[in-house]
């Protein structure tokens, strides 16, 4: 009995030994690696860049947020749509102009682009050390640029005033930003493309399609130039555009029909494109859902369809009739406008005519039958489409565009002609007005025309109809929780 | 131990009498239970003539003869006395039937690692025993509490078979986690649930309510700690005992939706107010059309339970073994919604010798259950798609003309046909997630999710001298859950539709072991009783689990689907997970202290180290103090009849937290972050997780509590309490403003508040021959939240379809998820009144508004309704909660009504689709406003206005109810009776629960629990069952 009792007093001394002992307490993280022990080499820099990348392809942040698709909503060229009225409460909210500090889809653009400008600023500060070869190097920093001048160059678009980091902001002081002057956020925005440029290669491998190259790089400074509207640098945006021209790696592509087919991503009138694939198992459950799939294809179909050709969409972003009236005779019509009401007319397909419902839906993202289901996930999750941010005739339209404003009608006339030939159309002159008209017809429904409006000033215009307010509606209104606590200011008449 | 003296006195029981010259001789049985009771002293008055009952309660005893008089005595009843005139050589029978003694002294509650004499707790401690479930329909441990204790708010998650509930002590403590540490038999069982447990082993449920209680299981006790105690055996003869019971069960009530006719009328006027044409240009053709509520309710869902259990022992062993079956059908789409447990329970122990005793309690659960209803979700599931599609859909189409059209004809996506290859209707209005339920049911057959559980303790104490206890116990709660799932080819409507078959099967286990060791010791010096606790404990606890998925399998139903089909390894999907190990130190220190049962003392501290903790916040303190003064004690005290006993109490601790993710306070990187090069090239992107917190600390709950406890008139009782608990540096995901583009990481943040009063009642008394038993609680409770984080004033809390704006919120100075929306004043009668509607300035603030529209109040007078006229509008918590049981007996007849109520709460009435113009509607439609003065709460329907679409007072209903939980009468067979043919005590009864409910809120069921906590979504409701059962003991 005596040692029975000695053994237990034992045990209960060793147990409260145990309790003790840090030690014991320590567990090691599994699957996963400490912050400090990563970043090690070019693989992990890598890794750290693709998910640099990852937003670009977000189809849903908070709600459903296709880019391309809001823009759209927002524009003259299509209705917000959907099953019923509000079947998404932020695309209607800019749809009808009612957005407010709550509603709307100011959530989804920022938390997208901040997302994005945090992890390229944990990679720009990682950069320096691993021991890698320099050159791969000088490429990963200048993707890294890129991206994040490409996410700036939304945010200050679309909210003009924004905080501004160029590196990960620590935690303590989280609270005392401030919005940066808008002139800041550009100047940021050019130096990190005029930084990533010359270390951007100018063609990448197949296997690296998607990736950025010179071009994107020039076409988005461009762009960055031009939305400034000085008129004193037109010539310098005029120039990275012909730069592009001149490089030889685009070219248009004959039939334009093929611009848009699943099967013919990274063609060569591609210069900067935004990936989807079917290869990641797409599924609902979490939110948002799993899958790396292109869900826009899916909101843009025509809703309960049975029919040839497509599958089954929700009716999103329905065509507005004027748009497609414009577009009428037009070679380029059948590429961009899925007219719908006529096939059920000719009896061969039934579908639902949900809110706002037009009979023209979006042909140039459409959900055909032929790519549906090619993953093995939720196939309405898995649509292999790619976005072509950035493509040849964009970019000869906006080197139109500027060479006009440069006062180079020569240039101009040229580069507005071999948009037009490709589709098989005559020379018209290339006056601003024509121009403008031309990228309507070249790039409806590609998430432009909202932003064209808006840079040309004839948004308060062409938009009232939708209920769109000059002074008010030309950026969307900080996110209500970003003032929550914070020192951020709301934009104005919000 | 009153059994081991029993023991005792049997063996010194006196072999014969010399002198005795008559024999009495009978049982002595306990009045209650009517139960043996061996032990009792059977004495000739003023002799030392006497006796004591055997083992079965009988006796016999050789007395002289002539007038005497008898008494029976035994410990914890109260003494009877009977004279006799009994003859030289006469044997007489006599039998005894003892009264209980009601005293607060003879009553023990477990307390953390004891039992200690209620007289003497310090603490607010609440509880049930098993006297008070026997026989009633108890499905789960947390039906057992509703109603029957103070302090606890219970609102089941979901009226479905099997379904838990959401169970609070004391309010809500955190934003995330508040459920209670349920400890079983002394081993915590926090993960996984305590739906293993068979209410019927339940001995006795003790819930520690202040902090001064829970402080010794100072970890995770922040949100209270319920105690379970199950059944033992009792030495003595061998007891069998089988209880069983058969119900039928029914929805209470069905919604008045629309039928087909007023649908069309009403849909048709939508149609026009919206500037269209009438779509239906005779609603009257349709008639009544389809109740899709009859279609999914059964009327007559089967429940049956069956409990066998065998207990005895001898005075070196006792056990108790039990075996379970309970099967239930849910009333909701019975084919799909069906619950089964099987259970085995063996507890046992053993005395060694004087100084060692050995014991195990051992439970084993095996469930299975089908319920893919996906309800209170206003996405789907049969009882949300009943509620919403139109009644003029048929449920099944006939109609060769409709039959022949493409959607019923798609071979990727086939129509769904019942048994006999009839066709499923499909609506053509109403659509995204809103199905032909039937067809929904037949789409998920024989999926189902299962688990088993081992839950069990071994312990060896020693008392190597007097009051000096060693005890080690080893406690494991191994589980083992999983399901599988096969999903067919379907069309259920254009939203909803499935191309390729799937069949899935994940397994998921989980290893928890909690050793404890502990040293006690209790002296009693004079007046002056001590005894101390020391204790060390060592807890971890680990998960892992795996699925598969296999895509395209040649099957139709799950019957056929198997993972025994060979197809392309691209096919077949497979994940996996596991987390680390959760580890928890503790020692821990109790005195406790009492002069003469008068004043007394409780001091524990408890230091718990835990591994989701950095290096220097491993380890929490938790200390607490406890008095109490029984009053009645005292010399000055009036010695009256009236008033018997009376404590005072106070208490004050601190409880903890640790219910976090693991490694949140290291800076760690997560993948997942992917992205596709070229056409497939999908590669894996890595950046960091949260920023790490390295300061992150245990979460603490400060509580004082002040109470009383009193006796009156020796049968009515009266326990008071008064706590104030404050919860201060909640673990929680701190907001971060999306800016800073990083997830959100863990912190010390948030403080809340609840404060609140307990009182429970309890009387029994006797009018002639029925004996009554009353016993009533109510609680109130007052949540705030008082602190978010610095600049925080709110954080946005439940979404509601596709509303743009959340309709709840965690406010600074507002209960937890206070309902946040517009405030409505009333409905526009006319033109007018919308240009009267006007700001300080005179300008209209609804200007686009049109007659028949809400009015809303501008609440910040900016003349307009925006975003900033939002406010706290209701909350779901109930302020009062209550119950009352009230028991009758009279000879073998019992009654039995049991009723249970909350009040002061708000329920968000969400069971209609925003944003399906067409989805059918309650009758309250058919008062809506249709012209001047014709309604000034129901808008005009129109589609394409946010009336129904923000969230606002329009939603919310009164959540108060008071329901007769259950009623039940029985009748026990006489002894005499039943004793003839072998059987102690046999009892038959019929029942009735969830009888009636007396609500003002139209909805299904008042009472709506879980993750979507008071918003009615479509919640499953809770069935009323009548029910007949019978108790066989021998």
């Amino acid at each position: 009995m005596k040692t029975i009792k000695f053994i237990l007093m034992i045990m209960v001394a060793a147990i409260a030994l145990n309790a003790c002992n840090k030690e014991w307490l320590e567990t090691e993280p599994r699957g996963t690696t400490l912050e400090g022990n990563y970043y090690k080499n070019a693989d992990e820099l890598f890794a750290g860049l693709v998910a640099a990348y990852d937003p670009l392809g977000w189809e849903v942040v908070s709600d459903y947020s296709s880019k391309v698709g809001y823009l759209n909503t927002a524009s003259d060229e299509c209705w917000a749509g959907g099953g019923g009225f509000a079947d998404r409460a932020t695309w209607e909210a800019w749809n009808s102009y009612t957005l407010d500090a709550a509603v709307g889809p100011q959530t989804d653009f920022w938390n997208r682009s901040f997302a994005g400008i945090y992890r390229v600023n944990v990679l720009i500060s990682k950069m320096d050390g691993p021991e890698m070869d320099e050159a791969l190097r000088a490429r990963f920093r200048a993707e890294a640029h890129f991206l994040r001048a490409y996410y700036y160059f939304d945010l200050v678009r679309l909210f003009k005033n924004v905080p501004l980091f160029t590196e990960p902001i620590s935690p303590a002081d989280v609270f005392d930003v401030e919005q940066a002057a808008p002139e800041a956020v550009w100047a940021q925005i050019e130096a990190d493309l005029n930084a990533a440029i010359p270390n951007l290669p100018l063609t990448v491998p197949v296997e690296e399609n998607g990736r950025i190259t010179k071009g994107a790089a020039q076409a988005l400074l461009g762009k960055v130039i031009l939305t400034q509207n000085n008129e004193g640098r037109m010539l310098e945006a005029a120039n990275l555009f012909e730069a592009i021209h001149t490089s030889g790696v685009y070219q248009l592509l004959p039939k334009y029909g093929d611009i848009f087919r699943p099967d013919n991503k990274f063609n060569a009138e591609s210069i900067f494109e935004i990936t989807h694939t079917s290869a990641a198992v797409g599924y609902w459950g979490p939110w948002p859902p799993a899958g790396e799939g292109h869900i826009f294809t899916q909101f843009c179909g025509p809703r309960a369809y049975t029919g040839p050709t497509y599958q089954a969409g929700w009716g999103f972003n329905p065509i507005i009739p004027e748009t497609v009236n414009l577009l009428k005779g037009d070679p380029r019509y059948a590429s961009t406008v899925a007219n719908i009401d006529s096939l059920e007319q000719a009896g061969v397909a039934t579908y639902e005519k949900g809110y706002q419902n037009t009979g023209y839906f979006i042909q140039k993202y459409a959900p055909l039958k032929e790519f549906f289901g090619l993953g093995v996930g939720e196939p309405v999750l898995e649509w292999p489409t790619n976005y072509i941010e950035i493509r040849l005739a964009d970019v000869y339209l906006l080197a139109a565009e500027t060479f006009k404003r440069a006062g180079d009608d020569g240039k101009a006339q040229t580069y507005l002609d071999m948009v037009r030939n490709r589709v098989g159309l005559p020379s018209v002159p290339a006056t601003l007005d024509n121009i403008y008209m031309e990228r309507r017809l070249e790039l409806a429904t590609e998430g432009h025309r909202w932003f064209d409006l808006i840079r040309t000033g004839k948004a308060a215009t062409a938009l009232a109809f939708k209920g769109f307010v000059a002074g008010k509606h030309e950026i969307l209104p900080i996110p209500i929780g970003e003032l929550n606590g914070t020192k951020l200011k709301q934009n104005p008449n919000y | 131990m009153k059994k081991f003296t029993t023991l005792l006195l049997i063996t010194l029981l006196p072999l014969g009498m010399l002198f005795a010259q008559a024999t009495i001789k009978g049982k002595v049985t306990d009045k209650t239970n009517n139960e043996s009771l061996p032990g009792a002293n059977i004495m000739v008055l003023g002799t030392t003539t006497g006796t004591v009952s055997d083992i079965d309660g009988d006796y016999s005893l050789q007395i002289p003869d002539g007038n005497q008089v008898i008494q029976v005595k035994f410990v914890g009843y109260k003494p009877t006395s009977k004279a006799i005139t009994i003859q030289k050589g006469e044997t007489l029978t006599m039998n005894w039937v003892l009264d209980p003694e009601v005293s607060e002294l003879e009553e023990f509650v477990v307390v953390g690692y004891g039992i200690q004499q209620k007289s003497v707790v310090t603490g607010a401690i609440s509880g049930v025993k098993s006297k008070d479930l026997e026989s009633k329909p108890i499905m789960r441990l947390e039906q057992a509490l509703q109603g029957r204790t103070s302090g606890v708010t219970i609102a089941a998650s979901s009226g479905a078979p099997g379904a838990g509930a959401t169970v609070r002590v004391r309010g809500t403590t955190n934003f995330n986690y508040s459920d209670p540490l349920y400890v079983v038999d002394g081993t915590p069982v926090d993960v996984g649930g305590i739906d293993y447990l068979n209410p019927s082993d339940i001995e006795s449920i003790e819930i520690l309510k202040d902090a001064a209680s829970a402080a010794i299981y100072g970890t995770r006790a922040a949100n209270g700690v319920i105690i379970v105690t199950t059944k033992k055996g009792a030495s003595g003869s061998m007891r069998v005992n089988y209880h069983t019971y058969f119900g039928t069960q029914s929805p209470a009530k069905k919604l008045d939706l629309l039928n087909a006719t007023e649908y069309a009328t009403i849909r048709n006027e939508m149609l026009v107010n919206s500037g269209g044409q009438p779509l239906y240009a005779n609603p009257g053709q349709f008639g009544e059309g389809t109740d899709w509520q009859d279609v999914i309710f059964n009327k007559n869902a089967m429940v049956q339970n069956h409990e066998f259990s065998v207990n005895g022992g001898n005075d070196r062993s006792t056990y108790y073994l039990s075996l379970g079956y309970f099967n239930q059908e849910g009333i909701v789409a019975t084919d799909i919604s069906k619950y089964k447990r099987l259970n085995l329970r063996l507890n046992m122990t053993h005395k060694v010798n004087d100084w060692l005793r050995l014991g195990n309690n051992f439970g084993y659960s095996h469930i299975k259950s089908q319920g893919a209803l996906n309800t209170n979700s206003e996405f789907g599931g049969p009882l949300s798609s009943a509620i919403n599609l139109d009644p003029i859909t048929p449920l099944y189409i006939t109609d060769p003309a409709i039959a022949g059209l493409p959607l019923y004809n798609n071979d990727t996506t086939p129509a769904v046909r019942d048994a006999n290859g009839v066709l499923y209707g499909i609506s053509d209005v109403v659509g995204q997630e809103m199905t032909n339920p039937l067809a929904y049911i037949a789409i998920h057959l024989g999926n189902y999710g299962w688990s088993d559980n081992f839950v069990g303790n071994l312990f060896a104490e020693i008392e190597p001298i007097k009051g000096l206890k060693i005890k080690s116990d080893l406690g494991t709660k191994l589980a083992f859950w999983g399901d599988e799932n096969f999903t067919p080819l379907f069309y259920l409507n254009a939203a909803t539709s499935n191309s390729k078959t799937s069949y899935s099967r994940s397994n998921s286990q989980s290893l928890m072991w909690n050793w404890e060791n502990t040293v006690s010791y209790s002296k009693k010096v004079g007046m002056h009783d001590f005894s101390a606790l020391l204790g060390a404990t060592a807890y971890v606890q680990n998960s892992r689990g795996i699925s598969t998925t296999y895509k395209e399998l040649p099957a139709s139903t799950f019957e056929e689907a198997s993972m025994n089909y060979n197809i392309p390894d691209a096919n077949k999907i497979g994940s996996g997970w596991e987390s680390p190990d959760h580890k928890i130190a503790s020692i821990f220190g109790r005195l406790n202290y009492n002069y003469d049962q008068k004043y007394l003392f409780t001091g524990i501290l408890r230091r718990d180290g835990s591994s989701r903790f950095g290096t220097n916040k491993k380890f929490g303190y938790f200390p607490s103090v406890s008095v109490g003064w029984v009053v009645s004690k005292e010399a000055f005290f009036p010695e009256v009849d009236w008033f018997n006993f009376l404590k005072i109490r106070g208490s004050y601790g601190v409880t903890g937290n640790d219910n976090i993710g693991d490694f949140r306070y290291l800076p760690t990187i997560g993948g997942g972050r992917n992205y596709t090069f070229n056409y497939d090239g999908l590669e894996i992107g890595y950046s960091p997780n949260a920023p790490a917190n390295p300061d992150l600390e245990w979460e603490q709950t400060s509580q004082s509590n002040i109470g009383f406890e009193a006796t009156l008139f020796n049968d009515f009782r009266i326990t008071f309490d008064l706590y104030d608990k404050s919860t201060t540096g909640m673990l929680q995901p701190i907001q971060l403003p999306a800016y800073t583009g990083a997830d959100d990481p863990t912190g010390n943040v948030a403080s809340m508040t609840n404060k609140g009063v307990e009182l429970e009642l309890s009387y029994r008394f006797r009018v002639s021959d029925i004996e009554f038993d009353i016993k009533a609680n109510g609680s109130y409770l007052q949540n705030e939240v008082t602190f978010i984080s610095d600049g925080v004033d709110y954080l946005s809390g439940a979404s509601f379809h596709n509303s743009g704006y959340e309709i709840s919120r965690l406010m600074v100075g507002e209960p937890i998820g206070v309902f946040y929306g517009f405030d409505v004043l009333g409905v526009f009668q006319s033109n007018g009144d919308i240009q009267n509607h006007v700001d300080a300035n005179g300008n209209m603030i609804q200007p686009n508004a049109k007659p028949g529209d809400f009015k809303y109040a501008d609440l910040n007078g900016d003349g307009a309704i925006t975003s900033d006229d939002r406010k706290p509008i209701g909350d779901p918590t109930p302020n009062f909660s209550y119950g009352f049981t009230v028991s009758a007996a009279w000879k073998g007849l019992d009654l039995m009504i049991f009723a249970q109520g909350v009040a002061g709460n708000d329920i968000y009435n969400g069971l209609r689709r925003l944003d399906i113009a067409a989805a059918n509607w309650t009758t309250a439609v058919l008062d809506r406003w249709t012209g001047v003065g014709t309604s000034n709460t129901f808008p005009r329907v129109v589609q394409g206005s946010v009336n129904f679409t923000n969230p606002s007072t329009f939603h919310l209903s009164n959540g108060s109810y008071l329901r007769i939980k259950t009623m039940q009468i029985g009748y026990s067979f006489p002894k005499n009776m039943i004793q003839r043919v072998g059987i102690n005590n046999l009892r038959i009864y019929v029942g009735a629960n969830n009888l009636l409910t007396f609500t003002k809120y139209d909805g299904f069921d008042p009472e709506i629990g879980g993750s979507s906590y008071g918003i009615d979504r479509g919640y499953y409701p809770q069935a009323r069952t009548f029910m007949a059962g019978i108790n066989v003991g021998i």
